[in-house]
C-alpha cells in the first residue's frame, strides 16, 4: 500500500514538475533556434549567436557581411523578450 | 675597471677560435659582466654555454679563463641553441602547429595528436585532410602541405583514416524536371477545384557540426605529442562565454582570443557557390588567416576545446571539441 502511495505521490510530483516547466519563458537557446532560419535566410545575414550584451546579459548576435541597410530595418531589436545586436562580421570562408 | 669596446672586441676575436671548440659552449659575444645576478659596468666576453658545470668536472681545456688578455669573461647557461624553423617547413617528428595536407589541397594545420581506438591519430579539418569530401580512406597526407613544397612520396606522412562529411547547401532548385511535375499536379488541383498547390523546394541538408578528419601516421616517431609555443594538451575542456583561448596555427602562430559567442549558426564559405551551415559553434575575434584552419584551440589550462576551421576579416569559427570527439569517436 506504501509502496503505491509513494508511486501516486510521484506521479503527481513529475506532472506538477512538467506544468511548471512549460510556464516558464523560453530560453535564449530556443528563442535563437526558432529564429536562426528565417534570419539567416534574409541577404547578408551570415551568423547567428549568443553573446553577451553592454551589460553583461546574454544577447541574440546577428553577423552580417557588409553593411546592408535594407536587411537591418527589417531586422528585430528584441526577439521574444531577449535583446538582438547587429555586428558586421564579414563573409565567413574556410580558411 | 671598466673596458674600452673595441679592445673587448679584439680580445674577443683573437680567443673566439679557442672558446667555441670547448665542450659546453655554444656563443661567444660581448657584454656587461653580470655578478651575483646584477649588471655590472664591465665589459666582458660572454660564453654562452648549454648548462654551467663545476671547475673539477671539466677537463681542463674546456674551462673557460677568468679572464682572457686582463678581459674578464662571464659564463651564462642559455641553453641549445636552435634554428627557428618556420611552421611552413618540413618538421620530423612534426608536432601540432605547422603546415599539414591532403595531396590535392594547399596547406592547413596539423592540429594535434589525439586517439582513435587506442591508436594515435592526426586531428586536422576535413577540407585539410579530406579534401571538403572529395577524398578515399587511406589518401595521401603530406607535411608540410603542397601549398608549401610538400610532394608524394618525400613527404608523405600520414594517411586519411576517417571524416565527417560536410554537406553543402543546394542551390536554389531551378531543376525543369521538377517545375514540369509540379505544373501537372497544379493543373490537376485546379481541374477538381482543390485549393492545394504544389512548389519545388530543395531539401534542407542536415546540419553540420564539425569539420573534422583524422589521419594515421605512417609511423609513431613521424610526429610529436605536443604543439608549437604550447605544449602538451592537459585534457579536454569545453568553450563558454568570456573562455580565454589560444590557437597555434601554420599562418599566423601562437595567437591569443576569448569565446565571443556560442551556439553559433553560420554559413561558411568553401568555394564559389560553396556554402555549408554549422550549427553549436563557437565565435572568437580576428586571431586566424588562410592556412590556419585545423588548429587545435586551447584554454589558459591546456585544456582542448575546440577545433578552428573559418573565419572572416574580424571573427574565427570554431567547432566544439565535444562533437569532434563524438562524431570521430577520439579520446585524449
Amino acid at each position: 500500500m506504501k509502496r503505491v502511495v509513494a508511486a501516486v505521490v510521484l506521479l503527481l510530483l513529475s506532472w506538477t514538475g512538467s506544468a511548471a516547466e512549460s510556464d516558464m519563458p523560453p530560453t535564449i537557446q530556443d528563442v535563437k533556434a526558432r529564429h536562426a532560419s528565417r534570419l539567416l535566410a534574409m541577404p547578408g545575414v551570415m551568423s547567428v549567436g549568443i553573446g553577451r550584451g553592454g551589460e553583461g546579459h546574454e544577447v541574440i548576435v546577428i553577423g552580417l557581411d557588409h553593411a546592408r541597410p535594407q536587411t537591418q530595418s527589417k531586422l528585430p531589436l528584441q526577439l521574444e523578450g531577449y535583446g538582438v545586436r547587429v555586428e558586421i562580421i564579414g563573409s565567413v570562408k574556410a580558411q | 675597471m671598466a673596458q674600452d669596446f673595441n679592445s673587448v672586441r679584439s680580445a674577443l676575436a683573437s680567443s673566439r677560435g679557442r672558446l667555441l671548440p670547448q665542450a659546453h659552449v655554444v656563443a661567444t659575444g660581448v657584454g656587461y659582466k653580470v655578478t651575483r645576478g646584477a649588471r655590472t659596468n664591465a665589459l666582458s666576453i660572454v660564453c654562452s654555454v648549454r648548462e654551467k658545470v663545476a671547475l673539477d668536472r671539466l677537463r681542463p681545456q674546456d674551462r673557460v679563463p677568468p679572464t682572457i688578455d686582463g678581459i674578464p669573461t662571464d659564463v651564462v647557461a642559455t641553453g641549445v641553441i636552435r634554428a627557428f624553423q618556420a611552421r611552413t617547413a618540413r618538421h620530423r617528428p612534426a608536432p601540432g602547429g605547422v603546415s599539414i595536407g591532403h595531396r590535392n589541397i594547399t596547406a592547413g594545420t596539423l592540429g594535434c595528436l589525439v586517439k582513435r581506438e587506442g591508436q594515435v591519430v592526426v586531428l586536422s579539418n576535413n577540407h585539410v585532410l579530406a579534401n571538403s569530401n572529395d577524398a578515399l580512406r587511406g589518401d595521401a597526407i603530406l607535411q608540410p602541405g603542397p601549398h608549401d613544397g610538400g610532394t608524394f612520396p618525400a613527404d608523405h606522412i600520414a594517411d586519411l583514416h576517417d571524416f565527417v562529411p560536410i554537406t553543402f547547401q543546394e542551390p536554389p532548385s531551378e531543376c525543369g524536371f521538377a517545375g514540369g511535375v509540379i505544373a501537372v499536379l497544379n493543373a490537376g488541383c485546379r481541374l477538381i477545384g482543390s485549393r492545394t498547390r504544389y512548389r519545388s523546394v530543395n531539401i534542407q541538408p542536415a546540419e553540420n557540426r564539425v569539420d573534422a578528419a583524422i589521419a594515421r601516421p605512417l609511423a609513431p616517431n613521424l610526429v610529436k605529442d605536443e604543439i608549437l609555443e604550447i605544449g602538451t594538451i592537459s585534457g579536454l575542456g569545453s568553450g563558454s562565454l568570456g573562455t580565454a583561448i589560444k590557437k597555434s596555427g601554420r599562418t599566423t602562430g601562437l595567437t591569443t582570443g576569448e569565446v565571443l559567442q556560442v551556439d553559433v549558426t553560420v554559413n561558411v564559405q568553401y568555394g564559389p557557390g560553396q556554402v555549408a551551415q554549422f550549427t553549436d559553434q563557437l565565435l572568437a575575434g580576428a586571431m586566424s588567416q588562410g592556412g590556419d584552419s585545423g588548429s587545435a584551440v586551447l584554454d589558459n589550462g591546456n585544456r582542448l576545446i575546440g577545433l578552428l576551421f573559418a573565419g572572416s576579416d574580424n571573427s574565427t569559427i570554431i567547432n566544439r571539441i565535444e562533437h569532434v570527439f563524438s562524431e570521430l569517436r577520439l579520446t585524449l
